[in-house]
């Protein structure tokens, strides 16, 4: 991080910006997104870091090396698979940018189940669909040195770790559950009022409780928190009457691949179509 | 500190259901956004309420572990419920509260409290828990050596409009808690619902004022007997409490018990219960700045103990399993707090229980791992108000010096005067803007400075470490208790440390320097990882070289540049020729060091009331008022970070404590 300005100092930016890229692997582009919705900052993001390479956003483009690489969506395909080794070895810092990148993503589902079947199944000459039989996050690739969730990711987190990059200060990125901005906001938790089954307990937060503000559960899109006891919480949704295969399927969401939620999944059922998954009927 | 003056004796008026309207009108002509109970998304909430219709009229609740329920009833009554999801805390001490804003560049930093406007309030429906819970936060917040100005400033101008409960959920334990269901003081106004209105009594000078002002009559003695009826009613209606006789012993003598495992099996340490509590006052301090960094601020913010970073410093988290930090919630609130403040730190409310996602019940738990055996308890009494907050300041750093290739000594001038009265063995919090708060200790105190060694360990300390002469650092304290070097007076003076535990005993070495005929025999053990890891290496030769102290070095390992001992730093226990029955030790290193420090030295026949080691812990305050450091009954930054063994006793090298 010697590029970046000390803190405190005016905001004349040094000579040499660091170098950012913005790229992506499978996924919706969603994230990408959230970072031209900083709108305001924009400009002043550009002030500060050389975007290099951001396809969404720009026709410049730049192979590295980069000092800070963003890095969007799941490896999806061989060729994926090679170009993120690739890309790691041109990169100082990589962060991995939302569910897809940090987690799988929602087409992680297809690790449960038959890749070969499913593949015959949506393509009509499925022998030149070149694809991996799993969707996979990129720490299981290659090393990852920062992770902003969330399905999109959280506006908030995104503006603080680039401030964070800026004074060359550890990013305060709060480790803490849903509930716990739940609660700050004053909402009114859905689970103990109105039954409503929320991965709130479990799930990272970062979002601002946005779904349990509005009434809605928790669908766990920034993925399991440290020590997330999602055994216990399933346990009581299971004991309120509900059918393991539809607690199974709360978890197999965007982030269904990340444990523990991953080995909810598995035990419980419910990664929809997915053959040889105890307890799965559909 | 209390919203209220004592009661004087008073009689009793009744207010008809129909003008209950103009106690409200009463409220808001006098400036005051007026807080009440209104439903929202399936429950009874807490929200700013213009009109008496906005109250839930009709409205009951059924609650149960893990469950509320809105019911509907075929009457009017307007407080025939129990507590929701909201607390008063939420106006009291608020989610999130601006602290400390920094502008200005590094060399011209400005800290400055951040004065929020207070908004005068009155809350209305306050049942006897919940005032219960603002006088323990009052304890808490207020009754310690230093106070939080902004729950002062709120709490003031707040009137107190309590209500008596005529109901009871099967969560509720106020009558085992000693804290309700009557509401007996605390109040500005308390009011009694009957079928056709309430009985209204003064409970403080500003409550008459406004009782004075409403459309009653005098109460009839069927009225108020009535009152004391449907009160008597909601007492009975409590099934489960908490035997609390004994309770803090019991529950501390419980540590080991393995009911903590099997809680933490169902425990989702999802923050619900602190965020409900109406007592819990843990906080973190987060740093807000902009892109560009010119201008930062720092937040204060609700934290838990359940969260994983809550005990987190750069070596790992103290309580890195969740059963650590349920025993950490559990006994803090039913026996150490009782240590600290006087009282228990639940009232009774039941939130934690209704809240909870997964139906975890405190009674149930506390049944298990601590029943009832001992008919004894003493509470002790409050503690003794004192001086208020210490703010942050700024100081210059005037020169730094390099002691190893991470560890960097700050001198700091331009401070606060009381900064140079630091005591050896006080910190202070020190700040760069943006940068989070880092508990550092005093490694000198000079006549116009002090100076801090800071070892680079994280992006704040290196920051620290890395910056330059003429810099602005935000700094507090000086902060905690520090070494009794006076105890040592007469006695021979051991000094065991390592690497850059030295910093915090430096200034007792100088202290004891200064005054040296008053102490017997001096010895200094030291220990690092090479001879290039040790700190201030010029004065350990000068301190070698004298008469005055025998020092001993020991590094781990060798090298060309090394003819000493090699091995840790008890090792140099074995050699030496003394006795410790008359000497006082003092000792700072990290916590494994200084537990094998502690065995070695009692061999050798130190006291455990005239050993003293010193703490690290997670701090985001240093005053006692965040709750990261606790440790058992203590706060490390306050009560510590100095500790004899004796003060410490078994919780000292706890795992999870």
């Amino acid at each position: 991080m010697d590029t970046v300005s000390a803190p405190g100092t005016a905001p004349a930016p040094a000579p040499a910006r660091p170098r950012v890229g913005v790229v992506k692997f499978a996924s919706c582009d969603g994230c990408q997104l959230s970072i031209l919705d900083l709108e305001r900052e924009l400009l002043e993001v550009a002030a500060h870091f050389d975007i290099v390479e951001f396809p969404e956003a720009s026709s410049a483009r730049s192979d590295g090396p980069y000092d800070v690489l963003f890095v969007e969506g799941s490896i999806s395909t061989p060729e994926q698979a090679e170009q993120i080794a690739d890309l790691r070895g041109r990169a100082k810092l990589l962060v991995t940018i939302g569910a897809c990148a940090t987690a799988g993503g929602i087409q992680a589902l297809r690790n449960w189940a038959d890749h070969d079947a499913w593949r015959a199944a949506v393509y009509a000459r499925p022998e030149v669909v070149s694809s991996l039989a799993t969707a996979t996050p990129i720490a299981d690739h290659v090393r990852v040195d920062a992770e902003l969730r969330g399905c999109p990711i959280g506006i908030g987190q995104l503006r603080e770790l680039l401030t964070a990059l800026i004074l060359g200060r550890r990013p305060e990125v709060r480790d803490e559950a849903v509930c716990a901005e739940c609660k700050r906001r004053g909402a009114v938790c859905v689970m103990v009022a109105t039954g409503t089954p929320c991965l709130g307990p479990v799930t990272q937060g970062g979002c601002g409780a946005l779904c349990p503000r509005w009434g809605r559960g928790c669908y766990g899109c920034f993925g399991p928190r440290e020590a997330a006891n999602a055994q216990s919480l399933a346990g009581w949704f299971v004991g309120a009457g509900r059918d393991e295969p539809d607690v199974g399927r709360l978890f197999a969401g965007f982030t269904a691949w990340a444990e523990p939620f991953r080995t909810m999944v598995t035990e419980l059922g419910g990664a929809r179509g997915a053959e040889g998954t105890r307890g799965e009927r559909e | 500190m209390v919203t209220t003056t004592p009661a004087a004796p008073s009689t009793p008026r009744f207010l008809a259901r129909e003008d209950l309207q103009i106690l409200i009108d009463v409220l808001r002509e006098d400036g005051r956004v007026v807080i009440g109970p209104t439903v929202a998304d399936g429950a009874i909430v807490l929200d700013e309420i213009r009109r008496v219709d906005e109250l839930p009229a009709g409205w009951g609740d059924v609650q149960g572990p893990g469950h509320y329920a809105l019911v509907r009833r075929d009457d009017a009554r307007l407080f025939d419920f129990t507590v929701g999801p909201t607390s008063w805390k939420r106006w009291t001490f608020p989610p999130t509260a601006p602290l400390t804003r920094v502008s200005g560049p590094i060399d011209d930093t400005v800290y400055q409290p951040w004065d929020p406007e207070i908004p005068r309030l009155a809350f209305l429906g306050v049942r006897a828990c919940e005032i219960a819970a603002l006088v323990v936060q009052d304890r808490v917040l207020l009754g310690g050596p230093f106070t939080d100005a902004d729950y002062d400033a709120r709490r003031a101008a707040a009137l107190v409009v309590a209500v008596q409960c005529t109901a009871a959920s099967s969560t509720c334990f106020c009558a085992s808690m000693g804290t309700g269901p009557e509401v007996r003081s605390g109040h500005d106004l308390v009011l009694t619902e009957l079928d056709d209105g309430f009985v209204v009594d003064g409970g403080s000078a500003r409550g008459r004022e406004i009782l004075a002002r409403l459309p009653t009559t005098a109460a009839t003695g069927d009225q108020v007997a009535d009152g004391i009826t449907v009160v008597g009613a909601a007492r009975l209606a409590m099934r489960v409490g908490v035997t609390t006789v004994g309770l803090p012993d019991r529950l501390l003598a419980q540590l080991d018990h393995p009911r903590w495992a099997q809680v933490a099996e169902r425990c989702l340490t999802c923050t619900n219960c602190t965020s409900v509590c109406p007592t819990c006052f843990c906080t973190s301090v987060v740093q807000r700045s902009e892109l560009v960094g010119t201008a930062s601020g720092s937040v204060r913010t609700w934290d838990s103990c359940f969260n994983p970073g809550f005990a987190k410093v750069a070596g790992g988290s103290f309580r890195s399993r969740p059963r650590d930090r349920y025993r950490q919630w559990l006994t803090h609130k039913f026996s150490t707090w009782v240590d600290q403040f006087g009282t228990f730190g639940c009232v009774g409310c039941g939130r934690c229980i209704t809240w909870c996602p997964v139906g975890i019940d405190v009674r149930e738990e506390l049944l298990a791992i601590a029943p009832p055996i001992a008919p004894r308890v003493t509470l002790p009494g409050p503690m003794p108000v004192a001086a208020g907050p210490a703010e942050f300041a700024s100081a210059t750093i005037a020169s730094t010096r390099a002691e190893t290739d991470d560890t960097a000594t700050l001198v700091l001038t331009d401070m606060d005067g009381t900064l140079l009265e630091t005591k050896p063995g006080q910190f202070v919090m020190l700040t760069l803007p943006a940068f989070p708060r880092l508990p550092i200790s005093v490694s000198r105190v000079r006549e116009d400075g002090i100076e801090l060694t800071i070892r680079a360990v994280g992006p704040a300390t290196k920051a620290l470490t890395a910056s330059k002469p003429g810099e602005i650092v935000g700094i507090r304290g000086p902060l905690g208790v520090g070494w009794p070097i006076e105890r040592a007076i007469g006695r021979d003076v051991v000094v065991v440390t390592g690497g850059i535990g030295l910093a915090p005993l430096r200034p007792l070495i100088d202290a004891v320097l200064a005054d040296r005929s008053k102490f017997g025999a001096f010895r200094l053990f030291y220990g690092a990882r090479t001879r290039r890891d040790m700190v201030f290496r010029d004065e350990l030769a000068g301190w070698a070289s004298s008469p005055d102290v025998d020092v001993q070095l020991i590094v781990d390992r060798g090298g060309q540049d090394w003819l000493g001992r090699v091995g840790v730093v008890t090792q140099l226990f074995d050699q030496a020729t003394w006795e410790g029955s008359k000497a006082v030790a003092f000792v700072c290193g990290p916590e494994r060091m200084m537990q094998n420090t502690v065995r070695a030295l009692a061999d050798r026949g130190v006291q455990p009331d005239r050993t003293y080691v010193t703490l690290e812990r997670h701090m985001e305050c240093g005053i006692g008022l965040c709750g990261h450091c606790q440790m058992g009954r203590y706060f490390v930054c306050r009560d510590g970070p100095v500790f004899s063994l004796a003060q410490l006793g078994d919780i000292f090298g706890r795992e999870g404590v």
